[in-house]
Protein backbone atom coordinates (compact mmCIF):
# COMPACT_ATOMS: atom_id res chain seq x y z
CA UNK A 1 0.00 0.00 0.00
CA UNK A 2 2.96 2.33 0.88
CA UNK A 3 4.63 2.01 -2.84
CA UNK A 4 1.55 3.82 -4.14
CA UNK A 5 2.13 6.95 -2.00
CA UNK A 6 5.81 7.13 -3.86
CA UNK A 7 4.47 6.61 -7.01
CA UNK A 8 4.75 9.48 -9.06
CA UNK A 9 1.28 10.95 -11.26
CA UNK A 10 0.32 8.69 -13.62
CA UNK A 11 1.31 10.86 -16.86
CA UNK A 12 4.82 10.11 -16.01
CA UNK A 13 6.27 8.27 -18.59
CA UNK A 14 7.46 4.60 -16.81
CA UNK A 15 10.49 5.11 -14.93
CA UNK A 16 13.55 2.89 -14.48
CA UNK A 17 13.28 3.23 -10.66
CA UNK A 18 10.37 0.41 -11.01
CA UNK A 19 13.13 -2.53 -10.14
CA UNK A 20 12.93 -1.60 -6.40
CA UNK A 21 9.15 -1.52 -5.56
CA UNK A 22 9.13 -5.11 -7.15
CA UNK A 23 9.55 -6.79 -3.82
CA UNK A 24 7.37 -4.45 -2.02
CA UNK A 25 4.73 -5.12 -4.43
CA UNK A 26 4.28 -8.92 -4.28
CA UNK A 27 4.80 -8.88 -0.69
CA UNK A 28 1.88 -6.12 -0.55
CA UNK A 29 -0.47 -8.49 -2.73
CA UNK A 30 0.56 -11.29 0.14
CA UNK A 31 -0.10 -9.86 3.09
CA UNK A 32 -3.45 -9.79 3.59
CA UNK A 33 -3.93 -13.28 2.84
CA UNK A 34 -0.45 -14.57 4.74
CA UNK A 35 -1.84 -12.06 7.87
CA UNK A 36 -5.61 -14.25 7.65
CA UNK A 37 -3.96 -17.53 7.32
CA UNK A 38 -1.49 -17.14 10.39
CA UNK A 39 -4.60 -15.94 12.48
CA UNK A 40 -6.41 -19.03 11.28
CA UNK A 41 -3.57 -21.66 11.71
CA UNK A 42 -1.02 -20.37 14.18
CA UNK A 43 -3.25 -19.65 16.90
CA UNK A 44 -5.03 -22.72 16.84
CA UNK A 45 -1.76 -24.55 16.59
CA UNK A 46 -0.68 -22.89 19.72
CA UNK A 47 -4.05 -23.54 21.47
CA UNK A 48 -3.75 -27.35 20.81
CA UNK A 49 0.36 -27.47 21.58
CA UNK A 50 -1.58 -25.41 25.19
CA UNK A 51 -4.19 -27.64 25.26
CA UNK A 52 -2.15 -30.83 25.40
CA UNK A 53 -0.46 -29.74 28.92
CA UNK A 54 -3.16 -28.53 30.94
CA UNK A 55 -6.82 -30.10 32.13
CA UNK A 56 -9.05 -27.42 30.28
CA UNK A 57 -11.78 -26.49 32.05
CA UNK A 58 -15.12 -25.81 29.74
CA UNK A 59 -17.58 -24.82 32.14
CA UNK A 60 -17.70 -21.07 33.59
CA UNK A 61 -15.57 -20.09 30.34
CA UNK A 62 -12.91 -21.44 29.02
CA UNK A 63 -10.13 -22.21 31.56
CA UNK A 64 -6.55 -24.12 31.39
CA UNK A 65 -4.87 -25.89 34.52
CA UNK A 66 -1.62 -27.28 33.76
CA UNK A 67 -1.44 -30.72 33.44
CA UNK A 68 2.48 -31.31 32.99
CA UNK A 69 3.11 -34.10 30.75
CA UNK A 70 0.42 -35.73 32.32
CA UNK A 71 -1.09 -36.41 29.11
CA UNK A 72 1.92 -37.14 26.66
CA UNK A 73 2.99 -39.64 29.18
CA UNK A 74 -0.37 -41.07 28.47
CA UNK A 75 0.01 -40.88 24.74
CA UNK A 76 2.93 -43.17 25.04
CA UNK A 77 1.60 -45.88 27.54
CA UNK A 78 -1.85 -46.09 25.43
CA UNK A 79 -2.15 -49.79 24.15
CA UNK A 80 -5.59 -49.10 22.57
CA UNK A 81 -4.25 -46.43 20.64
CA UNK A 82 -1.42 -48.48 19.56
CA UNK A 83 -4.19 -50.81 18.48
CA UNK A 84 -5.99 -47.60 16.86
CA UNK A 85 -2.70 -46.56 15.62
CA UNK A 86 -1.61 -50.16 13.80
CA UNK A 87 -5.98 -50.56 12.04
CA UNK A 88 -5.45 -46.57 11.22
CA UNK A 89 -2.17 -47.74 9.25
CA UNK A 90 -3.86 -51.09 8.05
CA UNK A 91 -7.24 -48.83 6.78
CA UNK A 92 -4.72 -46.35 5.30
CA UNK A 93 -2.88 -49.22 3.10
CA UNK A 94 -5.69 -50.61 2.08
CA UNK A 95 -7.78 -48.16 0.65
CA UNK A 96 -4.75 -46.05 -0.96
CA UNK A 97 -3.54 -48.68 -2.02
CA UNK A 98 -6.22 -50.63 -3.92
CA UNK A 99 -7.14 -47.38 -5.14
CA UNK A 100 -3.97 -46.92 -6.55
CA UNK A 101 -3.91 -49.91 -7.93
CA UNK A 102 -7.72 -49.84 -9.37
CA UNK A 103 -7.20 -46.30 -10.39
CA UNK A 104 -4.12 -46.90 -12.29
CA UNK A 105 -6.03 -50.03 -14.24
CA UNK A 106 -8.78 -48.05 -15.10
CA UNK A 107 -6.90 -44.87 -16.45
CA UNK A 108 -4.53 -47.48 -18.81
CA UNK A 109 -8.30 -49.00 -20.20
CA UNK A 110 -9.85 -45.28 -20.42
CA UNK A 111 -7.01 -44.14 -22.58
CA UNK A 112 -6.97 -47.08 -24.96
CA UNK A 113 -10.20 -46.10 -25.52
CA UNK A 114 -10.74 -43.53 -27.75
CA UNK A 115 -13.94 -43.29 -28.91
CA UNK A 116 -16.37 -41.58 -25.55
CA UNK A 117 -13.21 -41.88 -23.31
CA UNK A 118 -14.52 -38.11 -21.87
CA UNK A 119 -18.33 -39.10 -21.34
CA UNK A 120 -16.95 -41.98 -19.75
CA UNK A 121 -14.83 -40.16 -17.26
CA UNK A 122 -16.86 -37.32 -16.52
CA UNK A 123 -19.45 -40.31 -15.06
CA UNK A 124 -17.11 -42.30 -13.42
CA UNK A 125 -15.68 -38.50 -11.59
CA UNK A 126 -19.08 -38.38 -9.88
CA UNK A 127 -18.12 -40.11 -7.12
CA UNK A 128 -16.01 -38.08 -5.67
CA UNK A 129 -17.85 -34.77 -5.45
CA UNK A 130 -20.80 -36.73 -3.36
CA UNK A 131 -20.54 -35.46 0.21
CA UNK A 132 -18.18 -38.18 2.69
CA UNK A 133 -21.37 -37.84 4.79
CA UNK A 134 -23.83 -38.90 1.98
CA UNK A 135 -20.98 -41.53 0.36
CA UNK A 136 -21.55 -43.61 4.49
CA UNK A 137 -25.37 -43.24 4.81
CA UNK A 138 -25.70 -44.35 1.20
CA UNK A 139 -23.32 -47.57 2.22
CA UNK A 140 -25.63 -48.15 4.80
CA UNK A 141 -28.38 -47.97 2.77
CA UNK A 142 -27.16 -50.73 0.54
CA UNK A 143 -25.91 -52.95 3.20
CA UNK A 144 -28.69 -53.30 5.02
CA UNK A 145 -29.25 -56.77 5.94
CA UNK A 146 -33.02 -56.85 5.67
CA UNK A 147 -33.45 -54.36 2.51
CA UNK A 148 -30.19 -53.29 1.26
CA UNK A 149 -29.11 -53.75 -2.71
CA UNK A 150 -26.07 -55.52 -1.89
CA UNK A 151 -26.60 -57.67 0.89
CA UNK A 152 -29.57 -58.86 -1.28
CA UNK A 153 -26.66 -59.14 -4.22
CA UNK A 154 -24.69 -61.11 -2.10
CA UNK A 155 -27.72 -63.21 -0.57
CA UNK A 156 -27.77 -64.22 -4.09
CA UNK A 157 -24.62 -65.94 -4.21
CA UNK A 158 -24.78 -67.29 -0.84
CA UNK A 159 -23.24 -64.60 1.83
CA UNK A 160 -25.78 -64.13 4.64
CA UNK A 161 -25.27 -61.66 7.49
CA UNK A 162 -25.26 -58.08 9.11
CA UNK A 163 -22.22 -56.96 6.65
CA UNK A 164 -22.38 -53.41 9.06
CA UNK A 165 -22.60 -55.72 12.07
CA UNK A 166 -19.41 -58.19 11.64
CA UNK A 167 -15.97 -57.04 12.44
CA UNK A 168 -14.25 -57.93 9.38
CA UNK A 169 -16.80 -57.67 7.33
CA UNK A 170 -17.62 -54.00 8.77
CA UNK A 171 -14.22 -53.09 8.29
CA UNK A 172 -14.10 -54.17 4.57
CA UNK A 173 -17.51 -52.45 3.77
CA UNK A 174 -15.97 -49.04 5.12
CA UNK A 175 -12.86 -49.62 3.04
CA UNK A 176 -14.57 -50.18 -0.02
CA UNK A 177 -16.45 -47.28 0.47
CA UNK A 178 -13.90 -45.16 0.46
CA UNK A 179 -12.32 -46.91 -3.10
CA UNK A 180 -15.66 -46.18 -4.07
CA UNK A 181 -15.34 -42.36 -3.64
CA UNK A 182 -11.76 -41.98 -4.34
CA UNK A 183 -10.49 -44.51 -6.86
CA UNK A 184 -11.53 -41.89 -9.60
CA UNK A 185 -9.13 -39.28 -8.30
CA UNK A 186 -6.25 -41.68 -9.38
CA UNK A 187 -7.83 -42.44 -12.52
CA UNK A 188 -8.15 -38.68 -13.25
CA UNK A 189 -4.62 -38.29 -12.25
CA UNK A 190 -3.05 -41.08 -14.07
CA UNK A 191 -5.04 -40.54 -17.26
CA UNK A 192 -3.69 -36.85 -17.28
CA UNK A 193 -0.24 -38.65 -16.91
CA UNK A 194 -0.99 -41.12 -19.94
CA UNK A 195 -2.29 -38.49 -22.33
CA UNK A 196 0.77 -36.63 -22.00
CA UNK A 197 3.00 -39.78 -22.70
CA UNK A 198 4.41 -38.65 -26.54
CA UNK A 199 3.54 -40.98 -29.14
CA UNK A 200 7.03 -41.22 -30.42
CA UNK A 201 7.93 -42.81 -26.95
CA UNK A 202 5.55 -45.50 -27.42
CA UNK A 203 6.30 -45.93 -31.49
CA UNK A 204 9.82 -46.34 -30.79
CA UNK A 205 9.09 -49.01 -28.04
CA UNK A 206 6.72 -50.97 -30.75
CA UNK A 207 9.46 -50.33 -33.51
CA UNK A 208 12.23 -52.16 -30.91
CA UNK A 209 10.11 -54.82 -31.08
CA UNK A 210 8.79 -54.28 -27.15
CA UNK A 211 5.44 -56.66 -26.82
CA UNK A 212 2.16 -54.13 -25.41
CA UNK A 213 3.22 -55.93 -21.65
CA UNK A 214 6.93 -54.73 -21.88
CA UNK A 215 5.86 -51.14 -23.48
CA UNK A 216 4.07 -50.80 -20.34
CA UNK A 217 6.53 -52.18 -17.71
CA UNK A 218 9.72 -50.52 -19.04
CA UNK A 219 8.03 -47.09 -20.92
CA UNK A 220 5.27 -45.95 -19.88
CA UNK A 221 4.96 -46.67 -16.06
CA UNK A 222 8.00 -45.25 -16.03
CA UNK A 223 7.40 -41.92 -17.86
CA UNK A 224 3.96 -41.75 -15.46
CA UNK A 225 5.72 -42.80 -12.27
CA UNK A 226 6.05 -39.04 -10.89
CA UNK A 227 2.16 -38.25 -11.23
CA UNK A 228 1.76 -41.18 -10.17
CA UNK A 229 3.69 -40.30 -6.76
CA UNK A 230 1.82 -36.92 -6.38
CA UNK A 231 -1.05 -38.74 -6.64
CA UNK A 232 -0.21 -41.34 -3.97
CA UNK A 233 0.88 -38.68 -1.78
CA UNK A 234 -2.10 -36.01 -2.44
CA UNK A 235 -4.45 -39.17 -1.45
CA UNK A 236 -2.29 -40.11 1.28
CA UNK A 237 -3.06 -36.83 2.40
CA UNK A 238 -6.76 -37.13 2.09
CA UNK A 239 -6.67 -40.19 3.29
CA UNK A 240 -5.45 -39.19 7.32
CA UNK A 241 -7.84 -35.39 6.44
CA UNK A 242 -11.30 -37.57 6.65
CA UNK A 243 -12.79 -39.70 8.46
CA UNK A 244 -16.66 -38.71 8.20
CA UNK A 245 -17.53 -42.20 6.21
CA UNK A 246 -16.91 -44.60 9.35
CA UNK A 247 -18.53 -41.91 11.53
CA UNK A 248 -21.54 -42.19 10.16
CA UNK A 249 -21.43 -45.72 9.18
CA UNK A 250 -19.87 -47.80 12.46
CA UNK A 251 -18.62 -44.84 14.12
CA UNK A 252 -15.65 -47.38 15.35
CA UNK A 253 -17.54 -50.22 15.98
CA UNK A 254 -18.31 -52.88 16.01
CA UNK A 255 -16.16 -54.07 18.49
CA UNK A 256 -13.72 -51.21 17.89
CA UNK A 257 -13.27 -52.81 14.48
CA UNK A 258 -13.21 -49.46 12.57
CA UNK A 259 -11.91 -47.24 15.40
CA UNK A 260 -9.12 -45.47 13.44
CA UNK A 261 -7.37 -42.73 15.38
CA UNK A 262 -9.18 -39.73 13.93
CA UNK A 263 -12.44 -41.66 15.36
CA UNK A 264 -10.87 -41.91 18.21
CA UNK A 265 -9.51 -38.03 18.70
CA UNK A 266 -13.46 -37.21 18.32
CA UNK A 267 -14.75 -39.28 20.79
CA UNK A 268 -12.26 -38.53 23.49
CA UNK A 269 -13.02 -34.70 22.53
CA UNK A 270 -16.26 -34.47 22.21
CA UNK A 271 -17.71 -37.79 23.71
CA UNK A 272 -15.63 -37.88 26.53
CA UNK A 273 -14.71 -33.79 26.86
CA UNK A 274 -10.82 -34.83 27.99
CA UNK A 275 -9.46 -32.02 25.56
CA UNK A 276 -5.98 -32.15 26.76
CA UNK A 277 -5.65 -35.69 25.96
CA UNK A 278 -7.28 -35.66 22.49
CA UNK A 279 -5.07 -32.64 21.23
CA UNK A 280 -1.71 -34.65 22.42
CA UNK A 281 -3.14 -37.56 19.87
CA UNK A 282 -4.17 -34.42 17.61
CA UNK A 283 -0.45 -33.51 17.42
CA UNK A 284 1.05 -36.79 16.52
CA UNK A 285 -1.44 -36.79 13.89
CA UNK A 286 -0.81 -33.46 12.48
CA UNK A 287 3.14 -34.44 12.51
CA UNK A 288 2.38 -37.42 10.14
CA UNK A 289 0.82 -35.11 7.91
CA UNK A 290 3.32 -32.47 7.74
CA UNK A 291 5.79 -35.72 7.05
CA UNK A 292 3.82 -36.55 3.78
CA UNK A 293 2.99 -32.94 3.22
CA UNK A 294 6.98 -32.73 3.12
CA UNK A 295 7.88 -35.15 0.55
CA UNK A 296 4.80 -33.58 -1.74
CA UNK A 297 6.71 -30.12 -2.04
CA UNK A 298 10.00 -32.72 -2.22
CA UNK A 299 8.65 -33.78 -5.12
CA UNK A 300 7.02 -30.70 -6.77
CA UNK A 301 10.82 -28.97 -5.93
CA UNK A 302 12.34 -31.63 -7.89
CA UNK A 303 10.03 -30.61 -10.75
CA UNK A 304 10.83 -27.31 -10.89
CA UNK A 305 7.10 -26.43 -10.21
CA UNK A 306 7.49 -23.92 -7.17
CA UNK A 307 10.50 -22.65 -8.50
CA UNK B 1 -6.05 -42.93 -33.41
CA UNK B 2 -3.86 -45.51 -34.82
CA UNK B 3 -3.11 -47.61 -31.53
CA UNK B 4 -6.39 -48.58 -30.61
CA UNK B 5 -6.46 -50.45 -33.57
CA UNK B 6 -3.80 -51.99 -33.17
CA UNK B 7 -4.86 -53.38 -29.84
CA UNK B 8 -5.76 -57.21 -30.66
CA UNK B 9 -9.29 -57.83 -30.38
CA UNK B 10 -9.38 -60.08 -27.27
CA UNK B 11 -7.38 -57.26 -25.66
CA UNK B 12 -10.05 -54.52 -26.52
CA UNK B 13 -13.34 -56.99 -25.49
CA UNK B 14 -11.21 -57.20 -22.22
CA UNK B 15 -10.79 -53.41 -21.87
CA UNK B 16 -14.80 -52.83 -22.54
CA UNK B 17 -15.53 -55.42 -20.01
CA UNK B 18 -13.49 -53.65 -17.44
CA UNK B 19 -14.77 -50.07 -18.17
CA UNK B 20 -18.14 -51.51 -18.00
CA UNK B 21 -17.36 -53.27 -14.70
CA UNK B 22 -16.15 -49.82 -13.33
CA UNK B 23 -19.09 -47.98 -14.47
CA UNK B 24 -21.68 -50.23 -12.97
CA UNK B 25 -19.41 -50.39 -9.39
CA UNK B 26 -19.58 -46.13 -9.33
CA UNK B 27 -23.39 -45.77 -10.80
CA UNK B 28 -24.75 -48.26 -9.65
CA UNK B 29 -25.09 -46.34 -5.39
CA UNK B 30 -26.25 -43.67 -7.36
CA UNK B 31 -28.85 -43.98 -9.49
CA UNK B 32 -30.15 -47.03 -6.51
CA UNK B 33 -29.99 -43.30 -4.42
CA UNK B 34 -31.86 -41.77 -6.95
CA UNK B 35 -34.34 -44.12 -7.47
CA UNK B 36 -35.11 -45.28 -4.31
CA UNK B 37 -36.06 -40.88 -3.30
CA UNK B 38 -38.85 -41.71 -5.58
CA UNK B 39 -40.59 -44.49 -4.02
CA UNK B 40 -42.98 -44.62 -1.22
CA UNK B 41 -42.12 -45.68 2.44
CA UNK B 42 -43.17 -49.86 1.51
CA UNK B 43 -41.30 -49.78 -1.79
CA UNK B 44 -38.37 -48.23 -0.04
CA UNK B 45 -37.80 -51.15 2.40
CA UNK B 46 -38.90 -53.98 0.15
CA UNK B 47 -36.99 -57.15 1.06
CA UNK B 48 -36.60 -57.82 -2.60
CA UNK B 49 -35.16 -54.67 -4.10
CA UNK B 50 -37.72 -53.18 -7.05
CA UNK B 51 -36.61 -51.35 -10.17
CA UNK B 52 -40.05 -51.10 -11.21
CA UNK B 53 -42.27 -49.12 -8.71
CA UNK B 54 -44.94 -46.40 -8.94
CA UNK B 55 -43.36 -42.91 -8.48
CA UNK B 56 -44.19 -40.87 -5.84
CA UNK B 57 -42.62 -37.01 -5.25
CA UNK B 58 -43.79 -37.64 -1.45
CA UNK B 59 -40.24 -38.03 0.02
CA UNK B 60 -39.54 -34.46 -1.22
CA UNK B 61 -42.93 -32.70 -0.16
CA UNK B 62 -42.30 -34.22 2.93
CA UNK B 63 -38.75 -32.73 3.09
CA UNK B 64 -40.33 -28.73 2.40
CA UNK B 65 -43.53 -29.07 4.51
CA UNK B 66 -44.50 -29.88 8.44
CA UNK B 67 -41.69 -29.64 11.16
CA UNK B 68 -38.49 -30.94 9.47
CA UNK B 69 -38.45 -28.01 6.72
CA UNK B 70 -35.19 -28.41 5.02
CA UNK B 71 -35.55 -24.71 3.76
CA UNK B 72 -33.20 -22.73 6.47
CA UNK B 73 -30.92 -26.35 6.15
CA UNK B 74 -30.39 -25.09 2.44
CA UNK B 75 -29.90 -21.71 3.35
CA UNK B 76 -27.17 -22.03 6.19
CA UNK B 77 -25.14 -24.41 3.53
CA UNK B 78 -25.19 -21.93 0.84
CA UNK B 79 -24.22 -19.21 3.37
CA UNK B 80 -21.45 -20.87 4.56
CA UNK B 81 -19.95 -22.77 1.76
CA UNK B 82 -20.55 -19.57 -0.38
CA UNK B 83 -19.31 -16.77 1.81
CA UNK B 84 -16.07 -18.91 2.40
CA UNK B 85 -15.57 -19.60 -1.04
CA UNK B 86 -15.94 -15.96 -1.85
CA UNK B 87 -13.68 -14.70 0.45
CA UNK B 88 -10.99 -17.49 0.31
CA UNK B 89 -11.09 -16.69 -3.90
CA UNK B 90 -10.79 -13.07 -3.18
CA UNK B 91 -7.47 -13.11 -0.44
CA UNK B 92 -6.95 -16.37 -1.89
CA UNK B 93 -6.30 -14.87 -6.20
CA UNK B 94 -4.64 -11.60 -4.59
CA UNK B 95 -2.03 -13.77 -2.29
CA UNK B 96 -1.40 -16.10 -5.02
CA UNK B 97 -0.37 -13.83 -7.57
CA UNK B 98 2.03 -12.03 -4.68
CA UNK B 99 3.03 -15.57 -3.85
CA UNK B 100 3.81 -16.46 -7.48
CA UNK B 101 5.43 -13.35 -8.53
CA UNK B 102 7.67 -12.92 -5.37
CA UNK B 103 11.53 -13.40 -4.86
CA UNK B 104 11.90 -12.90 -1.53
CA UNK B 105 14.21 -15.72 0.35
CA UNK B 106 11.76 -17.60 2.85
CA UNK B 107 9.56 -18.39 0.13
CA UNK B 108 9.98 -22.05 -0.02
CA UNK B 109 9.04 -21.71 3.91
CA UNK B 110 6.07 -19.82 2.98
CA UNK B 111 5.07 -22.05 0.53
CA UNK B 112 5.41 -25.36 2.80
CA UNK B 113 3.56 -23.28 5.37
CA UNK B 114 0.70 -23.19 2.90
CA UNK B 115 0.32 -26.25 1.99
CA UNK B 116 0.70 -28.01 5.42
CA UNK B 117 -1.63 -25.83 6.40
CA UNK B 118 -4.26 -26.92 3.66
CA UNK B 119 -3.41 -30.53 4.69
CA UNK B 120 -4.00 -30.63 8.69
CA UNK B 121 -5.93 -33.29 9.59
CA UNK B 122 -9.50 -31.67 10.25
CA UNK B 123 -9.73 -33.65 13.59
CA UNK B 124 -6.74 -31.79 14.48
CA UNK B 125 -8.71 -28.23 14.07
CA UNK B 126 -11.04 -28.54 14.80
CA UNK B 127 -10.30 -29.19 18.49
CA UNK B 128 -8.48 -25.74 18.99
CA UNK B 129 -10.89 -24.40 16.97
CA UNK B 130 -13.73 -25.75 19.37
CA UNK B 131 -12.46 -24.08 22.25
CA UNK B 132 -11.07 -21.06 20.43
CA UNK B 133 -14.90 -20.28 19.19
CA UNK B 134 -16.48 -21.16 22.27
CA UNK B 135 -14.82 -18.34 23.75
CA UNK B 136 -15.40 -15.85 21.05
CA UNK B 137 -19.25 -16.97 20.96
CA UNK B 138 -18.78 -18.34 17.50
CA UNK B 139 -20.37 -21.76 18.00
CA UNK B 140 -23.83 -22.10 16.39
CA UNK B 141 -22.98 -19.35 13.88
CA UNK B 142 -22.71 -18.34 9.83
CA UNK B 143 -19.27 -16.62 10.70
CA UNK B 144 -18.06 -19.48 12.93
CA UNK B 145 -18.68 -22.12 10.12
CA UNK B 146 -17.15 -19.70 7.80
CA UNK B 147 -14.07 -19.17 9.76
CA UNK B 148 -14.01 -22.72 9.98
CA UNK B 149 -14.21 -23.52 6.36
CA UNK B 150 -11.50 -20.48 5.35
CA UNK B 151 -8.66 -22.91 7.61
CA UNK B 152 -8.88 -24.77 4.30
CA UNK B 153 -9.94 -23.00 1.69
CA UNK B 154 -7.86 -20.49 1.92
CA UNK B 155 -4.90 -22.09 1.53
CA UNK B 156 -6.07 -23.93 -1.04
CA UNK B 157 -6.88 -21.21 -2.44
CA UNK B 158 -3.80 -19.00 -2.24
CA UNK B 159 -1.72 -22.10 -3.39
CA UNK B 160 -4.34 -22.94 -6.64
CA UNK B 161 -3.98 -19.57 -7.83
CA UNK B 162 -0.47 -19.42 -7.61
CA UNK B 163 0.01 -21.84 -9.78
CA UNK B 164 -2.21 -21.17 -12.31
CA UNK B 165 -0.33 -17.66 -12.50
CA UNK B 166 2.86 -19.43 -12.56
CA UNK B 167 1.31 -20.51 -16.18
CA UNK B 168 0.65 -16.85 -17.33
CA UNK B 169 4.08 -16.37 -19.65
CA UNK B 170 5.86 -13.69 -17.48
CA UNK B 171 6.41 -11.75 -21.14
CA UNK B 172 3.24 -10.15 -21.06
CA UNK B 173 3.23 -8.99 -17.81
CA UNK B 174 6.64 -7.58 -18.32
CA UNK B 175 5.15 -5.97 -22.00
CA UNK B 176 2.19 -4.67 -19.98
CA UNK B 177 4.87 -3.14 -17.39
CA UNK B 178 6.78 -1.36 -20.64
CA UNK B 179 3.50 -0.04 -22.04
CA UNK B 180 3.22 1.84 -18.80
CA UNK B 181 0.66 0.00 -16.64
CA UNK B 182 1.26 -0.09 -12.61
CA UNK B 183 1.71 -3.62 -11.08
CA UNK B 184 -1.63 -3.55 -10.74
CA UNK B 185 -2.87 -2.54 -13.55
CA UNK B 186 -0.27 -5.28 -15.15
CA UNK B 187 -2.38 -8.21 -12.52
CA UNK B 188 -5.94 -6.62 -13.16
CA UNK B 189 -6.03 -6.33 -16.59
CA UNK B 190 -3.67 -8.45 -18.26
CA UNK B 191 -2.87 -11.43 -15.81
CA UNK B 192 -6.01 -11.96 -14.18
CA UNK B 193 -8.67 -12.15 -17.73
CA UNK B 194 -5.83 -15.04 -18.39
CA UNK B 195 -6.89 -16.97 -15.57
CA UNK B 196 -10.68 -16.98 -15.61
CA UNK B 197 -10.47 -20.70 -16.16
CA UNK B 198 -8.10 -21.06 -12.70
CA UNK B 199 -10.84 -18.75 -10.92
CA UNK B 200 -13.65 -20.69 -11.82
CA UNK B 201 -11.74 -23.87 -10.69
CA UNK B 202 -10.60 -22.46 -7.67
CA UNK B 203 -14.06 -21.24 -6.29
CA UNK B 204 -15.95 -24.59 -7.41
CA UNK B 205 -13.74 -26.74 -5.97
CA UNK B 206 -13.85 -24.39 -2.48
CA UNK B 207 -18.02 -24.59 -2.60
CA UNK B 208 -17.37 -28.12 -2.69
CA UNK B 209 -15.31 -28.90 0.23
CA UNK B 210 -16.87 -26.81 2.22
CA UNK B 211 -20.91 -28.06 1.06
CA UNK B 212 -19.50 -31.56 1.55
CA UNK B 213 -17.93 -30.72 4.99
CA UNK B 214 -19.58 -32.86 7.86
CA UNK B 215 -16.89 -32.66 11.03
CA UNK B 216 -17.02 -28.92 11.36
CA UNK B 217 -20.50 -28.52 11.19
CA UNK B 218 -21.12 -31.52 13.93
CA UNK B 219 -19.29 -29.61 16.16
CA UNK B 220 -19.95 -25.95 15.27
CA UNK B 221 -23.56 -26.36 14.37
CA UNK B 222 -26.67 -25.74 16.34
CA UNK B 223 -29.93 -24.78 15.73
CA UNK B 224 -29.22 -21.26 13.83
CA UNK B 225 -26.00 -22.72 11.62
CA UNK B 226 -26.94 -26.11 10.92
CA UNK B 227 -25.80 -27.53 7.23
CA UNK B 228 -27.40 -29.81 4.77
CA UNK B 229 -24.83 -32.70 5.88
CA UNK B 230 -26.21 -32.77 9.42
CA UNK B 231 -30.02 -32.25 8.65
CA UNK B 232 -29.52 -36.02 6.45
CA UNK B 233 -27.66 -37.16 9.55
CA UNK B 234 -29.96 -36.31 11.84
CA UNK B 235 -32.51 -38.55 9.91
CA UNK B 236 -30.95 -41.65 11.80
CA UNK B 237 -32.61 -41.70 14.96
CA UNK B 238 -32.74 -44.53 17.22
CA UNK B 239 -36.22 -45.40 16.39
CA UNK B 240 -35.20 -46.10 12.85
CA UNK B 241 -34.41 -43.87 9.71
CA UNK B 242 -36.55 -43.11 7.11
CA UNK B 243 -34.49 -43.88 3.79
CA UNK B 244 -37.17 -42.36 1.32
CA UNK B 245 -36.19 -38.59 3.27
CA UNK B 246 -32.72 -39.62 3.36
CA UNK B 247 -32.41 -40.66 0.00
CA UNK B 248 -33.92 -37.38 -1.34
CA UNK B 249 -31.60 -35.48 1.16
CA UNK B 250 -28.81 -37.46 -0.24
CA UNK B 251 -29.73 -36.28 -3.68
CA UNK B 252 -30.58 -32.87 -3.40
CA UNK B 253 -26.93 -32.83 -1.70
CA UNK B 254 -24.89 -34.13 -3.98
CA UNK B 255 -26.25 -32.79 -7.30
CA UNK B 256 -25.54 -29.54 -7.23
CA UNK B 257 -22.18 -30.27 -6.54
CA UNK B 258 -21.99 -33.03 -9.27
CA UNK B 259 -23.13 -30.43 -11.72
CA UNK B 260 -20.37 -27.61 -10.74
CA UNK B 261 -17.35 -29.92 -10.86
CA UNK B 262 -18.23 -31.56 -14.16
CA UNK B 263 -18.58 -27.97 -15.17
CA UNK B 264 -15.11 -27.47 -15.01
CA UNK B 265 -13.68 -30.79 -15.64
CA UNK B 266 -11.28 -30.04 -17.72
CA UNK B 267 -9.17 -28.11 -15.08
CA UNK B 268 -9.64 -30.75 -12.31
CA UNK B 269 -6.83 -32.42 -12.54
CA UNK B 270 -4.47 -29.23 -11.81
CA UNK B 271 -7.13 -28.28 -9.67
CA UNK B 272 -7.51 -31.53 -7.75
CA UNK B 273 -3.27 -31.85 -7.23
CA UNK B 274 -2.85 -28.29 -6.20
CA UNK B 275 -0.81 -27.51 -9.57
CA UNK B 276 1.64 -30.31 -9.12
CA UNK B 277 0.20 -31.98 -12.86
CA UNK B 278 -1.52 -30.19 -15.56
CA UNK B 279 -4.30 -32.09 -17.89
CA UNK B 280 -4.70 -31.86 -21.70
Amino acid sequence: MTTTLETPPRTDPPRPTRRRPRLGFSAGMMAPGIVLLAILSIVPLLTIIAMSFSRVRLLGGVGFDGAGLTYWVRLFTDIDLAMQWVRTIVFFALTVGLEMLLGLIFALCLWKLMRGRNAILSLFLLPMFVAPVIVGLLGRFLTDSTFGLYSWLLGLIGYQGDILGGQYSAFAAVVAMDIWEWTPLITLIALAGLTSVPASVREAAAIDGANPWQTLRHVILPSISGVLLVALLIRSMDAIRYFDIIAVTTNGGPADATKVVPIRLYETAFRFFDLGYAAAIGLVMLAVTIAIARAFVGVLERKGLTR
Amino acid sequence: MSHVDRTPGRARVGILLIVAIGLLWTLVPLLWMALSSFKSAGDVTAAEPKLFFEPTLRNYQRLFSGANNLGPYIWHSMLAAGISSVLALIVGTIAGYGLSTTRMRGKKHVAFWIISTRMAPIAVVVLPLFLLFRGAGLIDSIPGLVLAYLTFNLPFAIWLMSAFFTEVPAALQESALVEGCTRWQAFWHVVLPLTKSGLVTTFVLCLVFSWNDYAFALVFGGPNSQTLPIAADQLVTQTGIDWGQLTAIGTIVVLPMMLAGLAVRRWLVTGLTLGAVTGE
